[in-house]
């Protein structure tokens, strides 16, 4: 059985190498009495919460919507360009017909498979590219930091947060602002620590790098990283903090905040759906609150009722698009406006931050 | 109830290949110094090993005071009563004197009692040790007396020794041999290996010749000459070393002026205005007990240390200051004292042994090894100086100290050297391949080459040295004529007392 | 009562060498199968799923070739070091100071078509390896500080500097700030062997890096005298070989095919630099060298059977749905009886009754 399948898909993909410039989607292939395979890479194994961790109840999703007619198989602990090239035409050439990329290092090799099988969908979280048959989807990480923000800059004594993120790319830098702008929002004094570690996952630095914002004075840890060390760090030490990907209370039971969790399951079984229907388009969705993509962890106990209230109208506000996270007056950290008074920073812009904003104390790169 | 301590019941072990023990049997009674003699590789270690139960054999029982015992391991035979003084030493190299006997001891670890006993045992047995020293300060000879210390301070019933006197003065020979006949009149039986036939003939009662792995025979060695003993042991005639007169270069081909040096080692020995003249033609043999300066010495001598120029000269032309690989240009061989792991790769093979130092002999072609003539290389080796092995391709840990030491010294002898040094050329050695390596040291000597022996086995120096200087705290006396002094002089001088030492050769 | 005990050979068994690998692959079959069947599986066609179906096609062989090759250089390096002692932990920082290199010529001449770009890139490559090894090299010879540390300590320097580079000087002006550089033009990358296969020019580099590497152990003087070094320094100094050239060379070596390596990785399946270029084929290729029991044609097979084991990984994952735990666990497995056989070759197992 496996043999033959291998054989029947390398017939198939030698014919596809050849016409691998007819780009375009068709789904002739597919057919509702067959069972889906789909196939994801994922770029570690599963932990009880982060980044991967929220892929794979994406990918729960699918099974729980879809049950017997699709069979999902899951490749973790690819995070390397060279593998997951490998991976994905390994998924395309074994039949499967809906491959999912969750990484931006996964964005360039997914890209270079994607036209040698127009007859698969291909869809990449944090890709950047969209073609024929290939997708890109992200989140709006921002609404939900501001939100973050906001309970920062009430619960904070003095108004010093701490920000830990893996790289300074546009996903964690815009967040890393937006958190800030919401905690200036409330109190318009507040500044912020930042600290880049250089890496995706790292939780012996990530509790390093909460330990030394926490001598440095911030009492309130905002953590854009993989594994709960930063808020199990605060906790231990006292201090609140926000979670980041995954609700991550069960590691900081009384400090969390909240979180501002990601949730792909939407996006996931949509594009199982319409592969099986036969209507699956490639497209770029950057969706957040108001789509249930960003959804917010419980509140901490410990945040007072009017608090709480601020936060409710808050969120119903980004929802509705009367509250703009990224509206100016927004300067940068040299002091310069970089939005003026009554606009909105475009969303290219957001979607390529490269700057801090004021109050901001630290630096991008180095 | 048998009589005997230990009995041996045809014991019997083997390896892949060879039949190390065939059947032995032996018998010791209390008190009795037992001879174990035998050449290299007749299997004595192994016998030994198998008592001391760090071998198991395949066969034969072992009795203990009349009753079979199973001895598993050498904390096993500690517990019977049984002490053993390798001939390759089994102490730790980074700790202490004093914790390295500790290791070996049962009960609590109380290392300045323990340090207390060894001053005091030592000094009873005139074997100076310091227990602080680190072991990998301290020289062969050194490291011996720890070894024997260390059985000493467990009262054993028998206590095993292999080849123990190689390293000591005469006087200390002498001293150590009043220390077993003290034991063995206090009931401790001693099983005492070695081919130093004078000394088994003063001092066993019994001797158990082993040749090829079988007992040949039991002697009373008090009761036969030595030459006859070393018939029973060898089984043939032993050649005699032969030496034709002197014919010395007009000039010393090898000449060391005023060297002094602080050692490397803060426990070593530094050497202060040391000379000696060596003339082509000519052995110096140089006598001393381990660790007053040989290794300083040789290290200098052989460019392993660097001096200032002047120091050192080969034929007359300055050489302190050149690295090893320069003198050896010039035409300097060198045999270590250590054998496995400095004068040959354990792990690697004879012929790539050979290519160590004699690859400027044509043996490398453009950066190239030319492993045709590596193997020839090798293969002429083996067959002018008899060397037991499987061939060329044997690994060099494969062969027995014996063999091993005649494939170095007949490599070094090959490069057809101006000047060669040679650090105890028959330490552990058997009597034939010591006879072996002792004349061809002559003939080379005898070819024009200057050949500079130190060794602290006198009878060797006397047998083949033209003359002897004495090596004591880093001071060498001036060389006298071989025929000009004897073994007691020089035992004086090994210990420091006798005439002061000079500093010219 | 019984005791297992090992008991050194005389002399190593050179038959041993053959057997022990296959008494260590019949081990690795058993236990996996029990693993398999208590799982619910085949054991018969999982195995073959994790060894047969990945080289079962053409494109299958390319990607097993493709991961092969970077870890057979690295691995090659990594043995001549290790013959003359030189423990180097730094193959990962070598390779991405390598692949800096060769990236910046891509980079700043990818545009103009030139025909010596890919050769300079390979030369940069070599050297940019060399030139971070060397600073353990000096570091070893002048002031004898431990290889291990500095070549360890300067992977993380290595990834700092790379991590600077593509989020500044090298970014990539249109990649909307994402830290990586431009991708490099078809003149900066080795052309493919195959068309729509991943397998490139650049196997030509390891086939003859392993030639090269076999003459140098083997037949070279220079190797020779490393080797002495590296088994008994003692000789080495009584024979007048020169230590600290081995080490150098040992560095420099290793530097050099690890430089190549990521070189290679970076003008072949990644065709830019990003801030991590390695999955981790610095530290694999110490797995791959011992596996090759530090011999150039062992490091081969090595390499093959570490990139298999990828590769099998994933399609049994791919195939079976299976767990990556348990390939891994499979993956271990091998691994563990494979070293461990070959004790067999310089020990033998001996059952003792007390």
């Amino acid at each position: 059985m496996i043999r033959h399948l291998s054989r029947r898909d390398l017939i198939r993909y030698c014919g596809a190498a050849g016409a691998c410039l007819a780009a375009g989607y068709t789904c002739s292939e597919a057919k509702a009495d067959e069972i889906l395979k789909v196939g994801i890479a994922l770029v570690s194994p599963v932990a009880e919460v982060g980044w991967t961790k929220q892929h794979s109840l994406g990918v729960a999703a699918i099974k729980s919507a879809m049950g017997d007619r699709v069979e999902v198989n899951i490749i973790d602990n690819v995070f390397q360009p060279q593998d997951a090239e490998r991976v994905f035409r390994g998924f395309a050439a074994s039949g499967h017909k809906l491959i999912f990329g969750t990484s931006f290092s996964h964005g360039a090799p997914i890209a270079r498979v994607a036209p040698q099988f127009p007859n698969v969908a291909f869809d990449c979280c944090a890709g950047s590219k969209v073609l024929g048959n290939l997708g890109a989807f992200e989140a709006k990480y921002y609404e939900g930091a501001f939100l973050g923000g906001i309970a920062a800059g009430k619960m904070s004594k003095g108004g010093k947060l701490g920000f830990i993120g893996g790289f300074p790319i546009p996903d964690i830098v815009g967040p890393a602002n937006a958190i800030l702008l919401g905690a200036q929002s409330v109190r318009p004094e507040s500044t912020c620590n930042i600290i880049f570690m250089n890496s995706w996952s790292d939780p012996g630095k990530e509790k390093e790098a909460a330990l030394a914002l926490i001598a440095q004075g911030c009492d309130v840890i905002c953590a854009m990283t993989d594994s709960p060390a930063a808020v199990q760090a605060a906790e231990q030490s006292g201090v609140w903090s926000t979670g980041y990907a995954s609700d991550m209370s069960k590691f900081a039971p009384t400090k969390q905040l909240t979180a501002f969790t990601v949730d792909w399951s939407s996006i996931y079984v949509k594009d199982a759906l319409d592969v099986v229907a036969g209507n699956w388009k490639p497209q770029s969705r950057w969706q957040g609150l108001k789509d249930g993509v960003v959804k917010m962890a419980p509140y901490a106990a410990g945040i007072p009722g009017d608090v709480r209230a601020i936060l409710a109208k808050a969120e119903e506000d980004i929802k509705s698009g009367a509250l703009q996270p990224y509206a100016g007056e927004i300067k940068d950290q040299g002091g310069a406006i970089r939005i003026a008074k009554g606009a909105v920073m475009a969303d290219a812009d957001v979607r390529s931050a490269n700057w801090l904003v004021a109050g901001m104390l630290g630096q991008m790169k180095g | 109830m048998s009589a005997y301590r230990l009995e041996l019941c045809g014991v019997t072990k083997r390896y892949p290949g060879i039949v190390a023990n065939d059947g032995i049997s032996l018998q010791v009674g209390p008190g009795e110094i037992h001879a174990v003699l035998g050449e290299n590789g007749a299997g004595k270690s192994t016998l030994m090993k198998i008592i001391y139960g760090a071998v198991e054999a395949d066969s034969g029982d072992v009795l203990w005071n009349g009753e079979k015992v199973k001895i598993a391991n050498p904390a096993a035979a500690r517990r019977l009563g049984i002490g053993m003084v390798y001939q390759h030493f089994s102490l730790f190299e980074s700790v202490s004197v004093v914790e390295n006997i500790a290791v070996a001891m049962s009960g609590r670890f109380d290392l300045p009692a323990l340090s207390t006993r060894i001053v005091r045992l030592s000094e009873r047995y005139g074997l100076p040790v310091d227990p602080n020293r680190l072991l990998h300060h301290l020289s062969v000879g050194e490291r011996q007396r720890v070894e024997i210390i260390r059985c000493l301070l467990q009262n054993p019933k028998l206590l095993i020794l292999d080849e123990p006197t190689s390293v000591l003065t005469p006087q200390a020979v002498r001293r150590l041999f009043e220390v077993l006949r003290t034991l063995a009149a206090e009931g401790c039986s001693i099983l005492y290996i070695s081919h130093k036939l004078d000394e088994i003939r003063e001092l066993c009662d019994t001797a158990t010749v082993l040749r090829s792995g079988r007992v040949v025979g039991t002697a009373s060695p008090k009761l036969v000459s030595a030459a006859e003993l070393a018939r029973f042991m060898v089984g043939a005639e032993l050649p005699d070393v032969h030496r034709d007169p002197v014919a010395l270069t007009p000039h010393p081909r090898l000449e060391a002026i005023g060297l002094s040096a602080r050692s490397d080692d803060p426990f070593g020995t530094d050497l202060s205005d040391l000379s000696l003249a060596v003339h082509g033609g000519e052995i110096l043999g140089i006598a001393g007990v381990s660790g007053n300066g040989q290794g300083e010495l040789l290290s200098l001598l052989s460019g392993e240390r660097t001096a200032s120029a002047d120091m050192i000269q080969l034929d007359g032309q300055p050489v302190g200051d050149l690295p090893v690989a320069d003198r050896r240009a010039l035409g300097v061989a060198f045999v270590p004292e250590e054998r496995l792991g400095r004068g040959a790769v354990p792990t690697i093979s004879l012929a790539d042994n050979g290519l160590l130092t004699a690859h400027a002999d044509g043996l490398v072609k453009r950066g190239f090894i030319d492993r045709q003539r590596v193997a020839g290389f090798a293969k002429a080796i083996i067959s002018q100086f008899g060397v037991k092995c499987t061939g060329p391709a044997a690994l060099a840990h494969s062969l027995s100290g014996g063999n091993l030491q005649k494939f170095i010294v007949g490599r070094e002898i090959s490069l057809s050297p101006r000047v060669l040094i040679v650090s105890q050329p028959t330490w552990g050695v058997d009597v034939a391949a010591s006879a072996f390596i002792r004349q061809a040291l002559i003939d080379l000597s005898r070819s024009g080459a200057a050949v500079l022996v130190i060794s602290e086995e006198l009878e060797e120096l006397f047998q083949i040295s033209d003359r002897i200087a004495v090596i004591y705290q880093g001071r060498l006396s001036r060389a006298t004529s071989r025929t000009a002094t004897n073994v007691e002089e020089i035992g004086l001088l090994m210990a420091g007392v006798g005439p002061a030492f000079q500093t010219a050769a | 009562m019984m005791r297992i005990v090992l008991e050194p050979r005389p002399s190593p068994l050179p038959f041993m060498r053959i057997v022990a690998p296959i008494i260590a692959l019949v081990l690795t079959v058993i236990v996996s199968s029990l693993l398999f069947l208590s799982l619910g599986l085949n054991p018969l066609s999982t195995l073959e799923i994790f060894f047969i179906e990945p080289l079962s096609t053409l494109n299958g062989v390319s990607e097993w070739l493709l991961k092969a090759s970077p870890l057979i250089l690295i691995g090659l390096g990594i043995t001549i070091g290790i013959r003359a002692n030189v423990w180097n932990i730094g193959a990962e920082g070598m390779f991405t100071v390598g692949a800096i290199a060769a990236g910046w010529l891509a980079i700043t001449f990818g545009g103009g078509n030139h025909i010596w770009l890919l050769p300079a890139m390979i030369l940069a490559g070599a050297l940019g390896g060399m030139a971070w090894a060397a600073i353990p090299a000096f570091l070893k010879v002048k002031a004898n500080a431990n290889e291990i540390l500095v070549t360890l300590m300067l992977n993380y320097v290595a990834a700092l500097i790379l991590s600077y580079l593509v989020n500044g000087p090298m970014q990539d002006p249109e990649g909307m700030n994402y830290p990586q550089t431009a991708a490099f033009d078809p003149s900066a990358m080795f052309p493919p062997l195959v068309e729509g296969m991943r397998i490139n020019g650049s196997i030509v580099i390891t086939v003859v890096a392993v030639i090269l590497a076999w003459l140098f152990l083997d037949r070279s003087f220079v190797g020779f005298q490393m080797s002495v070094g590296g088994a008994a320094p003692a000789a080495a100094r009584y024979a007048g070989f020169n230590q600290s050239r081995s080490i150098w060379v040992g560095l420099l070596v290793s530097g050099a095919t690890a430089g190549l390596a990521g070189m290679m990785e970076a003008a072949g399946p990644l065709g830019q630099l990003t801030p991590v270029l390695s999955p981790g084929y610095g530290f694999t290729a110490i797995i791959v060298a011992f596996v090759g029991r530090l011999t150039p044609i062992g490091v081969v097979f090595g390499g093959l059977l570490l990139s298999l084991l990828y590769l099998g990984g994933e399609a049994v994952q791919m195939s079976l749905s299976l767990p990556a735990s348990v390939t891994r666990t499979f993956q271990g497995t091998l691994l563990f009886f494979l070293l461990a056989a070959d004790v067999l070759i310089l020990y033998r197992i001996r059952i003792r009754r007390r």
